[in-house]
């Protein structure tokens, strides 16, 4: 990498504006501050979500969530619950959580063109009938993260149709990468060796809860 | 598996629904009072219901579903969001709760537990077997099929209320029981447990609809040794028999994964399992999704 490349310019949010126009108003109204039926559907059929968080300094971090459809609970109409399921336990989303509980939600079903979007604040809890509702196989996480809702939405399904995300044939495009073993290799360096850390992962998957 | 219609879904009881699911691909399946089916529903779970129709009809089965608050996802989605007209599909009809044949039967059922019940009672009356039912809820608005009942049995059914009348006295029932007498029950842990109390076992069927909280030894590690196939298959103390035969090729299927529902039963040829299911194996069966063994192989017929 070379320094004669100048770095891409930077815009104002009023040369933003200038570029894009206004939003329609009716963009602005689809926000909603609870969990509506439709809402609440989209989440019952809903088995991935990534979530956003930030810690007390706004450095940013956003993770995956999937299990079952219906795995995030919805406990009120502005209260949800995300499993925290046995993962590396290093804990980014809950600790930025611990620090600033504002957090973004994106939702999606297999299939559907549009996600749902949920914006609210969340915090950890061990409260055992919220991890009774999430036992799976007989066993329940160990904590869960309650998220109070302040907005929610649908957000349209431009982006999924353009990335072609549901089309069966784009699962060739993973065909095209390395496998998580040479990328472990190369990153980690040392004498990892590609066909045991593989080995060593498809155990971990094993048990998946 | 049997691919079925959802024809109607209709609240029967405050908090409790009837499902009648038609056969899509011609009659269903046979069964006798007291069997169950598994359920798969749109959000891939799995749930076992109790078929509570007529077993003559072969066009459609007919199970009912108490919404549970702290439900995982079966109950709430079929109260919420599962609609007439889906595609569902349930397994062949299993029975572990089979009306043995007797001169005289009492049932007792507590709240949703009278739906394997119902077609029990219906079978010992066509039968021309005296049959009565001790039939318990909280009161008659949460008790499905209540008026169904009186209508077809009149008085040998008896409706009690409890937070009118109290708890039914088992041990005033079974002072009186008739010699011979069957009795059958299916409802909450504590009304089985009432009912252990009060009748001599030799003559109580129970079926529970909720693991029973239960203490075991510590899971060790053991061999499953698959006598058809030649293959031994090491199952380690942190992973349970179902998972690593599955793991290993072998299709054993599964519902309730919590020794409930008998989708995973299995021969044993030699070994001494350690049955942890709720079900009550028969000689020479087990349950692998919690079964295991302390010993140091069980020998499968697989």
């Amino acid at each position: 990498m070379t320094h004669t490349l100048a770095r891409p310019r930077r815009l104002s949010m009023e040369e933003v504006r200038a570029r894009l126009g206004e939003p329609e108003s009716m963009l602005e109204n689809k926000k909603i501050d609870h969990i509506d039926g439709f809402i609440r559907r989209f989440i019952a059929h809903s088995p991935f979500l990534s979530l956003a968080t930030a810690d007390a300094a706004g450095h940013a971090d956003c993770s995956p969530r999937g299990d079952y459809p219906g795995f995030v609970k919805v406990l009120d109409e502005h209260t949800l619950a995300i499993p925290d399921r046995p993962g590396n336990r290093i804990a980014d989303s809950l600790r930025n959580i611990a620090e600033n509980g504002e957090v973004g939600l994106c939702f999606l079903v297999p299939g559907m063109s549009e996600v749902l979007r949920v914006n609210g604040r969340a915090y950890p809890t061990d409260e055992p009938d919220v991890l009774t509702r999430m036992r799976t196989e007989a066993k329940a996480p160990v904590l869960a993260i309650v998220v109070e809702v302040a907005e929610a939405y649908f957000h349209c399904g431009r982006a999924l149709l353009r990335s072609r995300l549901w089309d069966p044939a784009s699962t060739a495009l993973a065909d095209e990468l390395p496998s998580v073993g040479e990328v472990a290799a190369a990153q980690f360096g040392g004498d990892l060796d590609p066909q045991h850390f593989e080995a060593v992962l498809a155990e971990s998957y094993r048990k998946l809860f | 598996m049997q691919r079925t219609l959802l024809d109607h879904l209709d609240p029967v009881a405050d908090d409790v629904v009837s499902l009648v699911l038609r056969g899509a691909d011609g009659p269903l399946a046979p069964w006798e009072p007291g069997a169950h089916i598994d359920v798969t529903l749109p959000n891939w779970l799995t749930r076992q219901y109790s078929l509570c129709g007529d077993p003559a009809d072969r066009e459609t089965y007919r199970v009912a579903v108490r919404y549970d608050p702290l439900s995982r996802g079966g109950s709430e989605y079929i109260h919420r969001f599962l609609r007439p007209g889906r595609t569902l599909d349930v397994s062949l009809p299993r029975n572990h709760f089979p009306l043995v044949p007797a001169p005289r039967y009492l049932f007792l059922a507590g709240g949703i537990g009278i739906t394997p019940v119902l077609p029990m009672l219906r079978a010992a009356t066509a039968a021309g077997v005296p049959a009565s039912l001790v039939y318990v809820g909280p009161s008659a608005a949460t008790m499905p099929f209540a008026g169904e009942l009186r209508a077809a049995h009149g008085d040998a059914v008896r409706i009690v209320a409890t937070r009118e009348h109290g708890r039914p006295d088992f041990g005033a029932l079974a002072a009186e029981l008739a010699p011979g007498t069957l009795v059958y029950c299916c409802g909450p842990a504590s009304m089985l447990a009432a009912a252990e109390a009060a009748f001599p076992a030799g003559q109580l069927h129970a079926e529970r609809f909720q693991p029973l909280p239960r203490v075991f030894a510590p899971d060790t590690a053991f061999d499953a040794v698959c006598a058809r196939s030649g293959r031994t298959v090491p199952v380690p103390a942190d992973e349970s028999l179902l998972d690593v035969l599955n793991h290993a090729g072998f299709s054993v299927p599964s519902g309730c994964r919590e020794g409930v529902c008998g989708s995973c039963e299995l021969t044993v040829l030699d070994g001494e399992p350690e049955h942890r299911d709720d079900i009550g194996a028969p000689e020479g069966r087990m349950y692998a999704c919690v079964s295991r063994t302390q010993g140091p192989r069980l020998v499968l017929d697989l």
